[in-house]
């Protein structure tokens, strides 16, 4: 009998990504020169307890990088050297390749073993020139056999560019086709493209990125310029960019020692380790080791996971059942007061109380259940110090990031989703928003720029803010692009807010170098797409000299919407209230048709096209006159429209049920709920049912 | 039950459980570990441009299930919807993973084990029985009982009014 260590993996992967988050954190904390044995503690923790349990797992990779990373972070935790800015960043570096590998192993995907020996043989060297030293002049210990290499006669220089950009570098509004071009521009290139990564056709997703790139560039261009091609990738992809013909140090393809994986899996076991003739022989070990195999991985965890007291893990799915089955009940308890309202009698009374407290006890549950789904937004907010501090290094500007309200709770599947936008969003202040130190200066500004980030709950809603005091929004740039690419007329005359609302536009992109200013439009639009797909909205705001401000709206949660019911014949409907503008009754005289096709209405000084829902939905109304139903006046992407329907029945929170798990998607439709009797209703989508209206009444 | 399966395995034949139901004269039989559960007939809530046999849907315990009259895709003459009519509800595999479905049927009337060795092809019918969606007849009872796939026979088409609907909304009722 074999223990299936496969059934820990998962526990594995996700201790291992907390422990990289908190180690990550603690880098960043680190201070040079006189660092915290606390954090080089934290940190070497870290490192230990994902050496032993991918060891353990048979993650020979993993095991091996993470054996040459501990080793450097003795050197630390025993001050035998010093933290310098190499170090750290060597360390960091680390960081996003283990996160990279276990990845890979996750998916169960080939890791990038030349990215990881790079970083690997940078640790090693790291280590040996310390060692080395006192000892003087000895070179790094992998390199002596290459040195003569280097003596051959040097070809002119040349750029080499490797690129290879992260599967899903394009939903980043990332285009490596773009980027190539722009090389182009630069001078003569010479392109190998690597598609070893390429699955079948069948599994291709349009949307991902799976090709390589490995370009050489004259040698006389700028690395500033090769740079600044990628900007935007940048985090999102693998880019490396040597000078070819210049001394090469070390062979392009050197292996780190593998013989420390039986070291290891011998040392984390403490269990006799398998001969070392095969590579998987790591995983060999296991049954031997079986009683005692899991413990270690688990007890070194322990203090690798921070501040995690009183909690435990819960897998999403038994959360979302658990959803379901409070949803089922609040419907069971809306059809019993219903049927205690109309009980007779002497105990009428007492089973009416009782139904009472049943219901205010079924809101709380329902709340509670709710709140579980719901993260703080520090799970976002975290990912940004690294990155600010990276961009700003790069860019050679001084940053301070200022992050607010991460306390702020908002539901687990908004969390995830709001992530890139907000990437996207907090690149464009360091990159375009905040100038240069001296610049700042000369402004009267003080040099280091401040992005800061917000959150606060609003209403039902939650605001978060990214905001920068940098120059703002260059409306005269903005004006020009927008005419040069025939988004405005050359002679509109707009107001600010429009001017702004222009970089939203999905014409309004980055063809053009990013050191443009007006390259702040990079993705715009697929920001305010993925912020749309969420139920929210985007604005932006800006003062020239004083900095940008953009503040993205979202509903807490996706499982619940306020809505209206509303009749139309037999079915009712469900009018998300946040479209709602107001419902009315019209005059026979208010109504007017235009060319005998659509007919519209007066709505405040505006003509409002009339939507009967009757009609769209193929339902036999009760009334067809429109003086005797009611017209729901909906707004929805900035259009209105009047929906007519037979009557209104009451508003309620409504728990949204997907169509699409079982059926589709449906135009103008955005899911379905269910009501007090246990009939299903279908909620409306606004400006998908106006953008269907209006595509009828044009055909 | 367990004599039953090691003779399965002596003679290397598959059998599996069918459950059978009427449908006019006709009766069909799908594969039991499809079926989800066997319910009575509840009003449905139409949904807005689906093909005239999607009746609508319904609410299987908290999600939403399309229910589909197999009466209508089969072109059989309409039946009235009364207190005993029948809603199978069943899986289906598709391109997209895993969707649930009601059918309304006449009647449901017994599981039956069916031995692969007995099911005959179904005879090519030319163009109009299209018998793509058949696995085979087998003889239960002296009665002739159709297989379905109810992959091919569902699963596809469910998949095919989404990206026809994604491709061209409203093109099915515009009049």
């Amino acid at each position: 009998m074999t223990v299936d260590l496969t059934q820990f993996h998962d526990a594995f992967f996700e201790e291992s990504f907390e422990a990289l988050d908190a180690m990550e954190a603690a880098l960043l904390k680190l201070d040079i020169g006189a660092p915290d044995p606390e954090l080089i503690n934290t940190i070497f923790r870290v490192a230990h307890s994902i050496k032993g349990g991918s060891a353990t797992f048979g993650f020979t990779e993993i095991a091996s990088f993470t054996h040459s990373l501990e080793t450097l972070l003795d050197e630390l935790r025993s001050g035998t050297m010093p933290v310098t800015d190499q170090v750290s960043d060597t360390l960091l570096k680390s960081v996003d390749v283990m996160r990279a590998m276990l990845r890979a192993v996750q998916a169960k995907q080939p890791i990038d073993a030349q990215r990881v020996s790079d970083l690997q043989f940078d640790l090693e060297v790291i280590i040996a020139t310390k060692n080395a030293a006192p000892a003087a002049a000895t070179p790094p210990a992998a390199a002596p056999a290459a040195v003569p290499a280097a003596a051959s006669p040097a070809p002119p220089p040349r750029w080499q560019v490797r690129f290879r950009p992260f599967r899903e570098l394009m939903a980043r509004g990332n285009d490596p086709l773009r980027m190539l071009r722009e090389l182009h521009e630069l001078g003569e290139v010479r392109t190998q493209i690597d598609a070893q990564n390429l699955p079948p056709l069948a599994d291709i997703e349009p949307q991902d990125c799976h090709l390589a790139w490995t370009l050489e560039l004259p040698g006389e261009i700028a690395e500033e310029a090769i740079r600044q091609v990628f900007d935007w990738a940048e985090g999102d992809c693998d880019l490396t960019i040597e000078r070819l013909g210049d001394v090469p140090a070390v062979p392009p393809a050197h292996k780190p020692a593998e013989p420390t994986v039986e070291g290891i899996v011998a040392e984390t076991l403490a269990a006799p380790s398998a001969p070392p003739e095969s590579a998987p022989a790591a995983s060999a070990p296991a049954p031997a080791a079986t009683p005692r195999s899991d413990t270690p991985a688990k007890t070194e965890s322990g203090p690798g996971a921070p501040g995690d007291s009183g909690s435990i893990r819960v897998s999403v799915d038994k959360i979302d059942e658990l959803m379901n089955t409070v949803g089922e009940l609040v419907i069971t308890q809306a059809m019993l007061s219903q049927l205690g309202g109309q009980f007779e009698g002497p105990q009428a009374e007492q089973l009416r109380a009782g139904l009472g407290q049943l219901e205010r006890n079924m809101r709380e549950l329902q709340e509670s259940v709710m709140r579980v789904r719901m993260l703080p937004i520090s799970f976002v907010f975290s990912r940004f110090p690294r990155m600010v501090r990276d961009l700003a290094h790069r860019l050679g500007k001084q940053i301070e990031l200022k992050l607010t309200g991460e306390q702020t709770e908002l539901d687990k599947t908004v969390l995830e989703k709001i992530g890139d936008p907000l990437v996207h969003l907090v690149r464009n202040c360091i990159d375009h928003g905040i100038e240069p130190p001296e610049k700042r200066i000369a402004a009267g500004k003080p040099a280091a720029g401040t992005v800061h980030l917000d959150a606060a709950h609003r209403g039902g809603n939650i605001a978060v803010e990214v905001s920068d005091d940098g120059g703002g929004l260059d409306k005269e740039r903005i004006l020009a692009k927008a005419r040069s690419r025939g988004l405005i007329g050359a002679n509109d005359t707009l107001s600010d807010a429009e001017i702004y609302e222009l970089i939203f536009l999905p014409g309004f992109s980055t063809a053009e170098k990013t050191t443009d200013l007006s390259g702040r439009g990079v993705g715009m639009d697929v920001v305010r797409r993925n912020v749309k797909s969420l139920g929210g909205k985007i604005e932006v705001n800006s003062e020239s000299g004083r900095g940008s401000r953009f503040t993205i709206t979202l509903p807490l949660t996706l499982a619940i919407v306020d809505g209206q019911s509303v009749a139309v014949g037999s079915e009712t409907y469900i009018v998300p209230l946040i479209s709602i503008v107001e419902s009315m009754q019209l005059k026979n005289g208010n109504v007017s048709r235009l060319s005998g096709k659509g007919e519209v209405f007066s709505f405040r000084g505006d003509y409002l096209p009339i939507i009967r829902l009757h009609e769209l939905f193929g339902v036999e109304p009760r009334t067809h006159e429109l003086h005797e139903g009611l017209v729901v006046v909906a707004e929805g992407d900035g259009c209105r429209a009047g929906l007519f329907v037979d009557d209104l029945l009451g508003q309620q929170q409504v728990v949204i049920k997907s169509l699409e798990t079982n059926y589709g998607h449906i135009e103008g439709i955005s899911g379905a709920t269910i009501l007090g009797d246990g009939s299903v209703s279908l909620i409306l989508d606004v400006p998908g049912l106006i953008r269907v209206a209006s595509m009828r009444a044009a055909a | 039950m367990s004599t039953n399966s090691t003779g399965e395995q002596q003679h290397g034949v598959e059998s599996r459980q069918v459950l059978t139901f009427v449908l006019g004269n006709e009766t069909y039989g799908v594969d039991i570990l499809r079926v989800q559960e066997i319910r009575g007939w509840t009003a449905v809530t139409k949904i807005p441009h689906a093909p005239p046999h999607v009746l609508g849907v319904l609410n299987l315990r908290g999600s939403i299930v399309p229910i589909v009259d197999l009466r209508m895709r089969f072109a059989l003459e309409r039946a009235e919807y009364t207190a005993i009519t029948v809603i199978i509800v069943m899986s289906v595999v598709t391109a997209s993973g895993r969707r649930d479905f009601g059918v309304v049927v006449d009647g449901v009337s017994d599981v039956v084990d069916v031995n692969a060795a007995e099911v005959k092809p179904a005879p090519e019918l030319g163009e109009r029985g299209a018998t793509e969606y058949l696995l085979g007849l087998v003889t239960v009872a002296e009665r002739m009982v159709v297989l379905l796939d109810i992959d091919r026979l569902i699963g596809r088409e469910l998949t095919a009014i989404v990206s026809a609907e994604d491709a061209e909304p409203l093109a099915a009722d515009a009049a």
